[in-house]
C-alpha cells in the first residue's frame, strides 16, 4: 500500500456558494488508478461525488481534470500530490459534470431506405471514428466552443462518421456547416487530450471542409486564399519588400561554423513580419549557423489544408522539398509554428525538420544578457500540439526575462477562422487579451506569426517573437560591453 | 407527470444495457415508454464492455442447427431448448438490423461478415467489431434512441417494483439527488444485467449488482439456475485494483496461449482436443487449478501469450487489449499478459417464457437479467446476440399489453419514505459490508463449492444483509439500496447451490460424487421464489 495526499475539488451548487478544495490522504495499492484514489476517499468520505462504470476506459463516465488535463480516471495512474478537478462542463455535484444536454445532441444516421451494407474499405474508414467513447474530455477544451455557437469536436466526429457512411441519406456537409463547421481554429487541443486518440481536426473537420470545397461550399475568404496561393505561392499580398527580397541564398555566420541548415520562411514571415525572420537570422549566425534559404520555396499549404482546399497542394510540396532536397540540405528549420507542423506532420521529407527553438536549445546558445522585464509566453498551439514543443522556448526565454506563465489558450488566429469566422476569433483574441493584462507583464513572446499578429491587433501589450527577444538580449549585451570597454579606455 | 410526481408511461423499461435499449426502442413502437438508467443511457452495463463478439449463424457451412447444438452441449443441456431455438433463429436478423441501423461490424476481404471463433464452436460464428463489439453496438442502439420518441430518465436507480393485485404496476425510484420519484406503467420490463460484481474479482461493470434480480424475486418473480455463475478463465491480476477486467477470449480465438510458470502449455491436460478454446468452465477450472498446485505467475496468475502473432494482426484484432495493457505497463505485443479467472455471468436469472413474461404478471425480463438461454454454462458471443433477440421481444409483448392504467398505490411509498429515513440513522458504511460480501463469496460460494462452505457462506451473508447501513447523505442512499439487494442475490445464488446436488457447467460441487454426465443429468433447472425453491427433474434420455 502507498499513502498519497491529493487535492480534490468540492462543490454543491444546491448548497455552496462556491467551490473549495479539500485534501485527503488515503492509502491505495501499488498501481492504483486516479478512480481507484476517489475510491478510497469515497470509503471515508461518502459525500464525494464522481462518476464511473466501466472501470476499464470503454465507458467514457469517468473524465475529470487531473493536474488540469481531461483524462479517463480509471486508467489514469495516480500518484501523491495530484489535484483532481471536474472537467470544464457545469457542474451538478464534485466532480460530475453534467454531461447529457451533449450527448443529447449527437446525430443520428437516417438510413435510406434501400439496403445497403458498408464495404471493407468503408468500414476500415468508419472505424477510427467509432472508437469514441463519448467521454466529453474534447468537448471540455474546444476554445471555439467558448465563444461561437459551434456545436463542438464531438459533433464535428459525429458528422464526419455519419458523412461517409454509405447508409445514411442526409446531407451531412451542410449540417456540419450550419453547425459551425468553420469555426474550429484546428488549435489541436481536443485530440490531444482524446483517451482513444482520435484526430477529430485532421481526421474530421478538414476532411469534412474538404467535402465542402468538393461541393463549392467553402467559404469565400478562404477561397480567396487559395487564388492567391496559386497565383503568387504565397498566402499574403506582397506590400512591402519580403523576407527573401532582402536574403542573400547562404548567410554565413560571424564566428566558425557549428552547423548548416535550409531555412523555410512561410507566409507570413516573408510578406508580412520579414523583420522578424531577420531577427532570426542574426541570432542564429550569432549562434555560428550557417543557414541557407532556397529562393524559390512556396507557401507550405498549411491554409489550404486547414479549409480543406487541397487541390493544388501535391504540386507546393513537391517544390518545396525539391527546393532543400537540390541543395543536399539534411536539416530545415523553420520558425512560423504552423509551417512547422504542416511540415512535420502533412509533409514525407527526406530531410529533419526543426523548430528554431529545438535548433536554438539543442546547440546550446550564447548567454544573452538579462532585460529588466517580465514577460509572459503565449504557447502556439501549432507548436504546443502540433510539434509538442513546451519547455524549449520557456528554457530560451527566461535566460533573457522574467517569465510569467499564462493559462493555455488558443488565441483564435488558426484554422482559417481569422479570415473565414473573424468574430470567433477576435473573441478568443479578447479572451486571450484580458488574461495577459491579468499577468501584469509589460511583453508579450510567442513563436508563430499568426499569433504574434492576432494578438499584436487585440492586446495593448507589444508581441514578440522568441528570437526578436533573444536579439535585444544580445544587443544589450553588446551595448553593456561597449559601455564598459568605453568606460576602461577611458580611464 | 401527475401532481405526486408519478411518471406515467404504457412501457417502462429499466435498464439502458443492449437488451433495455432494444426492448425501448420496439416498445415505444406501441405506446408511450420510458427508459430508465442507473447510468447515463448505455454507459452502465456490460454491454459497452463487451469486446469479443456476437453469434450468428451467418456463413456458407453454418446453421442454427449446429448453432443450437454448440448453445445446449456448450451449456451442459441445462438450456431451455425453446429459447434456444429463439436465440439462434433471430440472432442473424437482429444482427442485420444492428448493421441497418449503422453499426460498424468487420469484414473480410471477400466481402463477407469477419467471424471468430469463441470457445465450444465448431465453425467460427462471433462477428464483431474490432475488440470494442459491445461498444459498437451500444453507440448504434444510443443514436437510435435519441432518434425515438422514447423519453429517457437517466442516473435514475428503480428501487423496487410496484403491484397491486398480483400485478407489477410500476416501480418506485431514486433520481440522482436521492429523491423518490414513482412510474406507473402497463408493463415493465427488468433489463438491469447481471451480479458479477457480488464477487471479489469480477469483470463486470459498477451496475452488475443483480437489482434486476432482488426486485424480481421481491415482487414474487421466480428465479432459474441462480447458482450458475460463470467465471471467465482471463481476467487480468494487475494492477491489484483493477484486478478482474476481462481479457477476452478474442484473444485466444486470435491464437492465444495458455501457459504456467514452468512454461508448460497446461491445456494439454486439461482439454487436448480444444485446448485454450475450449469452455469457459474448462479453462476457468484449469487456470484455477495451475495456480493453486503453485504453478502461478508473479501476480499469481498464469501467462495468457500472443507474441507469437504479428505486432500487425494485434493491432488490428485486439487493438482495445493493446491500449488498454499499455496503459498498465505491458506491451502485449512483446510480453505475455498475466491472468486468473474472473467472476463473469450470471447464466440464471428471471424465468421467462418464449414472449419474456416472467412468472409475475405485468412483468417482463430480458438479456442477463433473464435465465434459461444459457444453462449451465454461457458460450462467448451468445449474450450480446440474447440482448437483441430477446430485447426485441420483451419490447413487443410488453408493448402489445392491454393499458389499464391501474394507479400505482401511493401509500406503499410511504414505506420506502421511512426506509429512506432508517438509512439516514444507520451506522454501517455500505463500502465495508460490499467487500465483506464480496469476499465471503468468492471463497465460499465461487468456482468450487461445498455444501459446509456453501451453509457457512449464507450464514455470513444473511448477517451481512441485516446490517443498519448508512446514507451519509442522500445522495447515497441508492447506494444502500444496491448493497442489500446485492446480499439478496448473494443469498439466492448459495441457496440455489445448495439445491443443486450436482456439478455441471460452471456449478462445480467438490463434494458430491456423481455417477452421470451432464447430458444424463436427472435434474433440470433450480428455482427459487419468495413463495418456493426447488430443483426440476427431468427424465434422463434414453
Ligand atoms: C467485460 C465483459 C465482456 C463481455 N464480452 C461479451 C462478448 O464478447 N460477447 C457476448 O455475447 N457477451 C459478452 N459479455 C456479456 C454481455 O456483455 C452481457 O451479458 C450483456 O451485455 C448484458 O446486457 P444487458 O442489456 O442484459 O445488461 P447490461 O448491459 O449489463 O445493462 C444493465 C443496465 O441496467 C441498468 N441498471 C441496473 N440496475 C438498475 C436499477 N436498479 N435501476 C435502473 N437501471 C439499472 C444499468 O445501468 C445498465 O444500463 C461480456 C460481459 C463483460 C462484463
Ligand atoms: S481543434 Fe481546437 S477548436 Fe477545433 S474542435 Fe478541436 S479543440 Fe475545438
Ligand atoms: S472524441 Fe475522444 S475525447 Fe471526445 S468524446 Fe470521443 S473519446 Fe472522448
Ligand atoms: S469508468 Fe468507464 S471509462 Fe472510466
Amino acid at each position: 500500500m502507498k499513502r498519497f495526499t491529493v487535492t480534490v475539488y468540492r462543490h454543491n451548487p444546491a448548497k455552496d456558494q462556491r467551490s473549495r478544495y479539500q485534501t485527503y490522504t488515503v492509502a491505495v495499492e501499488e498501481g492504483a488508478r486516479v478512480l481507484h484514489l476517489l475510491h478510497a476517499i469515497h470509503a471515508e468520505d461518502p459525500s464525494l461525488s464522481y462518476r464511473y462504470c466501466c472501470g476499464t476506459g470503454q465507458c467514457g463516465s469517468c473524465a475529470v481534470r487531473v493536474n488540469g488535463e481531461p483524462v479517463l480516471a480509471c486508467m489514469t495512474e495516480a500518484r501523491d500530490g495530484m489535484v483532481i478537478d471536474p472537467l470544464n462542463l457545469p457542474v451538478k455535484k464534485d466532480l460530475l459534470v453534467d454531461m447529457e444536454p451533449v450527448l443529447g445532441k449527437i446525430a443520428s444516421i437516417v438510413p435510406k431506405d434501400v439496403e445497403c451494407i458498408p464495404s471493407r474499405d468503408e468500414v476500415e474508414a468508419l472505424k477510427p471514428l467509432r472508437s469514441c467513447i463519448e467521454c466529453l474530455a474534447c468537448v471540455s477544451v474546444c476554445p471555439a466552443m467558448e465563444v461561437a455557437e459551434f456545436a463542438g469536436p464531438l459533433s464535428m466526429k459525429q458528422e464526419m462518421r455519419l458523412a461517409i457512411d454509405p447508409r445514411d441519406s442526409c446531407d451531412r456537409i451542410t449540417d456540419a456547416i450550419r453547425d459551425g463547421l468553420f469555426m474550429c481554429t484546428t488549435c489541436q487541443y481536443c485530440w490531444k487530450v482524446c483517451p482513444k486518440k482520435i484526430e477529430i481536426p485532421g481526421k474530421a473537420i478538414e476532411k469534412l471542409r474538404r467535402m465542402a470545397n468538393q461541393r463549392g461550399l467553402t467559404l469565400p475568404r478562404h477561397a480567396e486564399v487559395a487564388t492567391l496561393i496559386s497565383e503568387t505561392g504565397r498566402s499574403v499580398p506582397k506590400n512591402q519588400p519580403t523576407f527573401l527580397d532582402q536574403v542573400p541564398e547562404v548567410i554565413e555566420p560571424a564566428g566558425p561554423v557549428r552547423g548548416t541548415v535550409g531555412f523555410f520562411v512561410g507566409c507570413m514571415y516573408n510578406n508580412r513580419l520579414p523583420q522578424t525572420a531577420l531577427d532570426a537570422m542574426e541570432v542564429l549566425s550569432r549562434n555560428g549557423i550557417r543557414v541557407i534559404i532556397p529562393h524559390e520555396q512556396v507557401c507550405c499549404g498549411s491554409p489550404l489544408i486547414r479549409t480543406g482546399q487541397t487541390d493544388i497542394l501535391p504540386d507546393l510540396m513537391e517544390k518545396n522539398i525539391a527546393a532543400f532536397t537540390c541543395r543536399g540540405i539534411d536539416t530545415v528549420v523553420t520558425m512560423c509554428a504552423g509551417c512547422g507542423s504542416t511540415l512535420k506532420n502533412d509533409y514525407r521529407t527526406p530531410f529533419v525538420v526543426k523548430d528554431v527553438n529545438e535548433i536554438l536549445t539543442e546547440i546550446g546558445i550564447e548567454e544573452p544578457a538579462r532585460l529588466p522585464i517580465r514577460v509572459a509566453y503565449h504557447d502556439p498551439c501549432h507548436l504546443l500540439r502540433g510539434q509538442g514543443i513546451q519547455k524549449q522556448p520557456r528554457e530560451l526565454i527566461a535566460r533573457v526575462a522574467e517569465l510569467v506563465e499564462l493559462p493555455v489558450k488558443c488565441c483564435g488566429a488558426g484554422g482559417g477562422t481569422r479570415s473565414g469566422q473573424p468574430e470567433v476569433s477576435k473573441a478568443l483574441a479578447g479572451k486571450r487579451a484580458e488574461e495577459i493584462e491579468k499577468a501584469g507583464v509589460e511583453w508579450v513572446i510567442s513563436s508563430c506569426p499568426f499569433c504574434e499578429f492576432h494578438i499584436g491587433e487585440h492586446s495593448k501589450r507589444p508581441v514578440k517573437n522568441i528570437t526578436t527577444l533573444l536579439l535585444e538580449g544580445y544587443r544589450r549585451k553588446d551595448q553593456d560591453r561597449g559601455g564598459e570597454a568605453g568606460e576602461s579606455a577611458a580611464a | 407527470m401527475r401532481a405526486d410526481d408519478t411518471v406515467e408511461c404504457h412501457v417502462l423499461v429499466i435498464g439502458s444495457g443492449g437488451a433495455g435499449v432494444r426492448a425501448a426502442i420496439e416498445a415505444e413502437k406501441h405506446g408511450d415508454t420510458v427508459l430508465v438508467s442507473k447510468s447515463l443511457a448505455g454507459k452502465g452495463g456490460c454491454t459497452p464492455m463487451a469486446e469479443g463478439g456476437y453469434n450468428a449463424a451467418l456463413r456458407e457451412g453454418d446453421s442454427c442447427v449446429l448453432h443450437k447444438e454448440d448453445t445446449i452441449r456448450g451449456g451442459a443441456y441445462l438450456n431451455n431448448p425453446e429459447l434456444v431455438d429463439i436465440l439462434v433463429n433471430e440472432a442473424p436478423e437482429r444482427f442485420l438490423e444492428l448493421v441497418r441501423w449503422g453499426a460498424v461490424f468487420d469484414r473480410t476481404e471477400e466481402g463477407e461478415w469477419a467471424q471468430r471463433s469463441f470457445g465450444g464452436q465448431r465453425i467460427p460464428r462471433t462477428c464483431y467489431a474490432g475488440d470494442r463489439t459491445g461498444h459498437e453496438m451500444m453507440m448504434t442502439l444510443l443514436e437510435r434512441l435519441r432518434a425515438s420518441n422514447v423519453s429517457v430518465l437517466q442516473e435514475v436507480s428503480i428501487i423496487d417494483l410496484l403491484k397491486r393485485e398480483g400485478r407489477v404496476v410500476g416501480a418506485v425510484a431514486l433520481d440522482r439527488n436521492g429523491e423518490l420519484t414513482a412510474f406507473q406503467a402497463d408493463a415493465t420490463i427488468l433489463a438491469t444485467g447481471g451480479a458479477a460484481r457480488i464477487y471479489d474479482i469480477s469483470t463486470n461493470s459498477a451496475t452488475g449488482t443483480g437489482d434486476g434480480f432482488a426486485m424480481g424475486y421481491r415482487a414474487g418473480a421466480e428465479l432459474i439456475d441462480m447458482e450458475m455463475v460463470q467465471f471467465h478463465p482471463t481476467g487480468a491480476v494487475y494492477p491489484y485494483d483493477a484486478r478482474g477486467r476481462l481479457v477476452t477470449e478474442a484473444v485466444r480465438g486470435e491464437g492465444g496461449i495458455l501457459l504456467n510458470s514452468k512454461g508448460e502449455r497446461f491445456m494439454e491436460r486439461y482439454d487436448p482436443e480444444r485446448m485454450e478454446l475450449s469452455t469457459r468452465d474448462v479453462v476457468a477450472r484449469s487456470i484455477a487449478r495451475e495456480i493453486a498446485e503453485g504453478r502461478a505467475t508473479p501476480h499469481y496468475g498464469v501467462y495468457l501469450d500472443v507474441t507469437h502473432l504479428s505486432p500487425e494482426k494485434i493491432e488490428e484484432k485486439l487493438p482495445m487489449m493493446l491500449e488498454q495493457f499499455l496503459a498498465f505497463g505491458t506491451d502485449i505485443r512483446k510480453e505475455k499478459m498475466e491472468v486468473a479467472p474472473s467472476a463473469h455471468h450470471f447464466m440464471g436469472g428471471l424465468r421467462i417464457t418464449p414472449r419474456c413474461e416472467t412468472t409475475v404478471p405485468g412483468l417482463y425480463a430480458c438479456g442477463e437479467a433473464a435465465g434459461g438461454v444459457h444453462g449451465a454454462n454461457r458460450l462467448g458471443g451468445n449474450s450480446l446476440a440474447e440482448t437483441q433477440v430477446f430485447g426485441r421481444r420483451a419490447g413487443d409483448t410488453a408493448g402489445r399489453a392491454p393499458s389499464r392504467g391501474t394507479r400505482i398505490d401511493t401509500r406503499q411509498l410511504e414505506n420506502y419514505r421511512r426506509k429512506l429515513d432508517e438509512f439516514h440513522s444507520g451506522g454501517v458504511n455500505p463500502v465495508t459490508v460490499v467487500k465483506k460480501l464480496q469476499e465471503a463469496m468468492w471463497n465460499g460460494a465461487g468456482i468450487t463449492r461445498n455444501v459446509h462452505d456453501l451453509e457457512r457462506t449464507l450464514v455470513d451473508v444473511e448477517k451481512l444483509a441485516k446490517k443498519k447501513l448508512l446514507a451519509q447523505t442522500p445522495m447515497n442512499r441508492a447506494e444502500c439500496f444496491t448493497v442489500q439487494n446485492m446480499c439478496l442475490v448473494a443469498s439466492l445464488v448459495i441457496r440455489s447451490a445448495l439445491l443443486r446436488g450436482e456439478s455441471r457447467g460452471a456449478h462445480v460441487r467438490t463434494d458430491i460424487f456423481q455417477s452421470w454426465d451432464a447430458a444424463n443429468s436427472p435434474y433440470g433447472h433450480t428455482y427459487i421464489s419468495i413463495h418456493h425453491a426447488g430443483i426440476e427433474e427431468r427424465k434422463v434420455p434414453a
